[in-house]
């Protein structure tokens, strides 16, 4: 029956004369290797595309977001999600990058850097400048984090510290805010290598900097650069952010 | 009557809000309701209260919004649910365009003029509520007992009542006849059982029933006459009381006395016993001396099993209906619904019990998932199971992270320029591992060059200060003085047994601040959380001298206890802390972790409880067995077939 009904066009098959194998074995070709170039062009065009906002909870990310890609100013609550959208660099009309915002919060904040990270291109590491003398030990640690991740050392993408709130008078200048995370990250090299290894020790984390020395973000293999930027504007809601430098930065990293 | 409502994307975006009468900013409160019930998956029920504010809120799981309300906690408001509803819906058909762009942007440049139909829909909602006036009470005349007459209630001796409760007439029976009857109260009692039995058949008149009675008594005593000859027989025999003889208990005390025969070390006392060899031993083709593996079957099997039967209910599926239903699921745009993802929660459900998560837990972090994933749009070839049990496995990612910093060094550096002791209290109930764990600790914080005080605050258990002084002996072994320049790494501090844990442990934190130790390490008594006077005993010391670490030690082999556990914990130490913020258990030890193969749901639930992270893992008895927590590796544990 059916078996029966295959089997002369198997035959058929079988005696294909040699040109006409000849092109269906091109065709097939033609068509791997289509394949292969768009998943290539694709790869290329998709990685490192993005320019990441991170930062604890409440270092007005969002708010930094909402600013560089509408200029408006908004509301914000605690993220919970990221958000994404493409920003236009004033001057070259033709490149932009995608600004995602991430949540800060501490169970997200892993879990989506993971996600990320490998399109990253450049990382903006925004700091509550205000509360920064509290909280220094937990940007310290989070830093650490994303400075110690496989991928991220791979890639190398250009890491901006913003200082943000300068709005306010009790903002810390982005000078101090470096010492100190310098000095944190130092402590932080030691006491994160001595903590008990993992259920499946996976090897220890990644040693930062150089060894011997004091730790100092030039050893780093990435850029690393600090600015100052107010996200509110010291003219509150109406008025625009103060964000030169961080906008300086983008156009140059883009 | 609102104190506010907002509107805001998940990403952060506050879309539209409504400031109520005389309500402070809504940023604060919602944030607390973001953070202590979306991240941590206590989105069951949807409402949180938080100071004075109640908050109720729902999820837009397709457009990924959040609409959220606050209102005084005093007020019951019923149209709450409705009107968020209402909201919700006007509010997603309104601004669909933006909504449905790509990326942020819509939010960020769209505007959401929304107040003009929030105050119709408020107005409306109100009007629904208030429209069910309270039911106006039937007038007298209305009422059935205006139409009963008077006469017909009067209760009188022999007549039938009408409509008289069975109890009623019972009572007023049983008045009546105990009045009347002087005799034996059996009667009495005899009556109302008839009265009762018949009761619902007939309705005795009372002189029926007295007649009843009368006759019943009378017979009896023609009974009784016969029965009082019985008791003469024996008061003849009571006047020859004889000694009870037992059938064993002829002998007496000597013979009774096996003593001599089992001393220790005289073998020819005790009775010749016929020896098997073969029987007691058993095995005859063992080696002598050899000791064997446990033997077990192989885990494929059982596995093969269980990936068999989830299978089998999968392909019920029948019918056009269903395979067209099965083609769109693949394509993708087709939103989730509960009824969907309602067998897929059921079944992740018991996987988690079976992996050892305490079962209210299970419970509650399936229905936040199905919160969080209601309405979702699918993607292209994705199936309900895929899609689910992804959502769940970043909800178990998000709860095993720690809320707070896990650096323990990093905080006895802290201390160690203020120069004052770092002091780690551990508690827990019997027998979960606090003295083997506070040994690896205190090896651990050696070897990292910092020297460590162990105060032994448990006076209670027989062999407590013994184990640690023998830990402490062995840990110095490993760690003379002199090489770590001459002083100590690690010394006991203890005051016997029977004192007050609370004074030991101050006196031992003022010895090492006076000595110089960098860690103090206070080793408390197990004690059952239901035990209320230890609890109080145990809250005592921790408020006494607040240190600043306290450890709950958990076996990761319990199951739901944990819970009780600690919650009862928790709750102790917060009753009797006379502080405004009680110091609470500020992280976990889970010990036992070699013992439990891939059950690790003991780790969630206490996570999950108090939202505190586990600080280390225990994973044997040598000092080396101490680990940290991954919780990628402990998820797919969790998450494995």
């Amino acid at each position: 029956g059916m078996a029966g009904g295959l089997e002369p066009d198997l035959a058929a098959l079988r005696d294909l004369s040699g040109p006409a194998a000849l092109s269906v074995l091109l065709a097939l070709v033609a068509v791997a290797v289509t394949f292969l170039i768009w998943r290539f062009v694709q790869g290329r065009r998709s990685s490192r595309k993005a320019v990441l906002l991170l930062g604890l909870c409440d270092a007005g990310k969002t708010l930094l977001f909402a600013r560089l890609v509408s200029g408006k100013y908004r509301d914000t609550q605690t993220s919970i999600t990221d958000s994404s959208a493409t920003y236009r660099l004033s001057r070259d009309k033709s490149t932009n990058v995608t600004l995602i915002d991430l949540p800060g919060h501490e169970s997200l904040r892993l879990q989506f850097l993971e996600r990320f990270k490998a399109a990253a291109r450049a990382i903006v590491f925004v700091v509550d400048s205000v509360a920064f003398q509290r909280e220094v030990k937990d940007v310290a640690e989070f830093l650490y984090q994303v400075l110690v991740d496989g991928t991220v050392l791979r890639h190398a993408p250009a890491l901006l510290i913003a200082c943000n709130k300068q709005d306010v008078t009790m903002a810390k200048s982005a000078k101090l805010i470096q010492q100190q995370l310098e000095k944190e990250l130092n402590t932080l090299r030691v006491t994160r290598s001595a903590a008990p290894t993992t259920l499946d020790s996976s090897g220890g984390p990644a040693q930062l900097g150089k060894k011997g020395k004091d730790f100092d973000f030039s050893q780093l293999p990435m850029k690393v650069e600090f600015v100052e930027c107010s996200a509110r504007g010291s003219k509150g809601e109406e008025g625009d952010a103060d964000l030169e430098g961080l906008e300086k930065w983008l156009m140059k990293v883009a | 009557m609102l104190d506010f409502f907002t509107i805001f994307s998940k990403g952060g975006l506050v879309l539209w809000c409504f400031q109520g009468v005389r309500g402070p900013a809504a940023t604060a409160p919602v944030n607390a309701l973001i953070r202590s019930v979306l991240l941590q998956e206590r989105g069951g029920n949807n409402s949180f209260t938080h100071e004075a504010l109640t908050l109720k809120y729902k999820l837009d799981n397709q457009f990924e919004l959040v609409f959220v309300v606050g209102f005084q906690k005093i007020l019951t408001l019923t149209y709450v649910d409705k009107l968020i509803d209402d909201v919700h819906k006007e509010f997603r058909d309104k601004y669909r365009n933006e909504f449905q762009q790509k990326g942020a942007l819509g939010l960020l440049n769209g505007t959401f003029d929304f107040k003009d139909d929030f105050m119709r829909l408020l107005r409306d909602a109100e009007e629904s509520s208030k429209v069910r006036a309270p039911t106006v009470m039937k007038t007298f005349e209305q009422s059935l007992k205006s139409q009963k007459t008077v006469k017909c209630m009067i209760e009188t001796r022999g007549e039938k009542p009408k409509e008289k409760v069975k109890n009623k007439k019972n009572k007023g029976s049983k008045k009546e006849a105990g009045t009347e009857a002087v005799a034996a109260p059996s009667k009495a009692s005899v009556g109302d059982k008839q009265l009762s039995a018949a009761g619902e058949k007939e309705e005795l008149t009372k002189d029926e029933i007295l007649q009843k009675n009368r006759e019943e008594f009378f017979r009896r005593h023609m009974k009784a006459g016969e029965k009082s000859r019985s008791p003469k027989p024996d008061a003849q025999k009571e006047k020859g009381k004889k000694p009870r003889v037992w059938d064993l208990g002829n002998s007496n005390a000597k013979v009774l006395d096996y003593s001599n025969s089992a001393t220790n070390g005289s073998a020819e006392a005790g009775p010749v016993e016929e020896f098997d060899p073969d029987m007691a031993l058993g095995d005859k083709n063992r080696e002598p001396g050899r000791l064997y593996d446990l033997e077990y079957e192989s885990d494929d099997e059982a596995e093969e099993k269980v990936v068999q039967n989830p299978s089998k209910p999968s392909t019920k599926k029948g019918g056009l209906g269903g395979m067209f239903g099965m083609l769109k699921g693949l394509v993708g745009s087709k939103s989730l619904t509960r009824e969907d993802m309602d067998p897929v929660l059921e079944k992740m459900k018991d996987h988690l019990i079976a992996k050892n998560v305490a079962a209210e837990i299970a419970v509650q972090l399936c229905e936040s998932v199905a919160k969080k994933l209601e309405g979702k749009v699918m993607g292209t070839f994705t199936t309900v199971t895929s899609t689910v049990k992804q959502a769940l496995q970043e909800a178990l990612v998000q709860i095993l992270q720690p809320q707070r910093r896990v650096d323990v060094l990093r905080d006895v550096m802290d201390a160690q320029r203020h120069r004052r002791p770092y002091v780690v209290t551990f508690c827990g109930v019997n027998g979960v591992g606090k003295s083997t764990n506070l040994a690896k600790i205190s090896f651990w914080l050696i070897e990292n060059g910092f020297s460590v005080l162990i105060a032994a605050c448990d006076t209670f258990r027989a062999g407590a200060v013994e184990q640690l002084r023998t830990h402490t002996r062995r840990l110095n072994a490993l760690h003379p003085p002199e090489s770590h320049g001459g002083r100590t790494m690690v010394q006991l501090y203890e005051k016997g047994y029977g004192k007050d844990a609370a004074g030991i442990a101050m006196e031992a934190i003022s010895y090492a601040r006076n000595q110089g130790f960098d860690v103090v390490l206070v080793d408390t008594a197990g004690r059952m959380q239901d035990n209320a006077p230890l609890m109080t005993a145990l809250a005592k010391l921790i408020a006494v001298n607040a240190p600043d670490l306290v450890l709950f030690v958990g076996e990761a082999l319990v199951g739901n206890e944990a819970v009780d556990q600690l919650v009862k914990f928790n709750k102790a130490l917060a009753d009797h802390s006379m502080a405004q913020t009680p110091r609470l258990i500020d992280g976990i030890v889970l010990t036992k972790f070699d013992t439990i193969d891939d059950k690790v749901g003991a780790a969630i639930s206490m996570t999950y409880i108090t939202s505190k992270p586990i600080v280390f893992v225990g994973t044997g008895q040598t000092y080396c067995d101490l680990r940290s927590l991954n919780a990628k590796a402990v998820v797919a544990a969790l998450m494995k077939a």
